[in-house]
């Protein structure tokens, strides 16, 4: 099980470096995409090991909460891109005036 | 299945790691795609067929080609240009760096619980996993799954404001 968790770990650590760094809006839908997988792996290695199975149900919610999250996320990209032109995230500082 | 394991993680690993390096976000885009196929194979060897065939289907299938049109729709040769602020990335990598370090070494000095269930690999096999999941989904999670039923219909709403012309 540990193997699994420091893979798992592995890439949500990448995934939190990728919010961090960038600037494009759609990678960072990616990056966020990619945590998501690393926490459901983690969850499946853990209940694989505990011979549960509540883990895996909980896997189905979080994919069906990250097609969710997709849709809206890319629904506030195509509305940020017709306001901006672009999808910088520096751009979107409307709010700090 | 070590070898496996092994391949699974070297792919799984360097397709993230290229994910958030790749200028272009198509690229990285198919590369998220391969990282989905390689988290697949983990769930195959961890004995739980049914999610494996989901994640291709649901991430793969659906989410990634959901990315990749809107970057189809909008302009790519404007998206490729943005540079990234050299402190900022300096900062992202330490607290990326030092965060894998904390939960590596709270990992590895953790004591390992007993397994508690009785969900072994031999009774997963016996009556197939599929089964189990929807056993469970359909008794003891029926009122998450509603709600998540709610969600996906509030989600498709709520795409549909944000793309349309005006608010």
């Amino acid at each position: 099980m540990n193997d699994y968790l420091i893979v798992a770990s592995a890439i949500f650590c990448i995934g939190a470096l990728g919010v961090l760094t960038r600037k494009n809006l759609i990678i960072i839908f990616m990056s966020l995409e990619l945590m998501f997988n690393a926490a459901n792996l983690g969850f499946v290695a853990v209940s694989d090991y505990l011979h549960l199975i509540n883990g895996d149900i909980f896997v189905i919610f979080v994919m069906v909460v990250a097609a969710a999250e997709a849709a809206v996320a890319l629904g506030i990209a195509i509305a940020f891109f017709r306001e901006k032109g672009t999808i910088d995230i520096d751009k979107a500082n409307e709010l700090k005036y | 299945m070590e070898i496996l394991f092994y391949v699974f993680s070297f792919i799984a690993i360097f397709s993230a790691l290229m994910v958030v390096t790749m200028r272009n976000p198509l690229t990285s885009a198919l590369y998220l795609i391969l990282c989905f196929f390689a988290i697949a194979g983990f769930y195959i060897i961890l004995n739980m067929q049914f999610l494996a065939v989901m994640q291709i289907l649901v991430y793969a299938g659906a989410i990634m080609v959901l990315v990749v049109l809107v970057i189809m729709l909008l302009n790519l040769s404007d998206i490729k240009s943005f540079k990234s602020n050299l402190h900022q990335v300096f900062i992202g990598i330490l607290i990326s760096v030092i965060m894998f370090a904390e939960i590596f070494f709270y990992i590895s000095k953790g004591i390992q619980k007993k397994p508690v269930g009785i969900f072994t690999h031999a009774l997963i096999k016996k009556i197939g996993n599929t089964q189990i999941i929807g056993e469970f989904l359909f008794t003891k999670y029926i009122f998450p799954f509603e709600i998540a039923s709610i969600l996906l219909f509030v989600a498709i709403i709520g795409a549909y404001l944000f793309a349309k012309k005006k608010f």
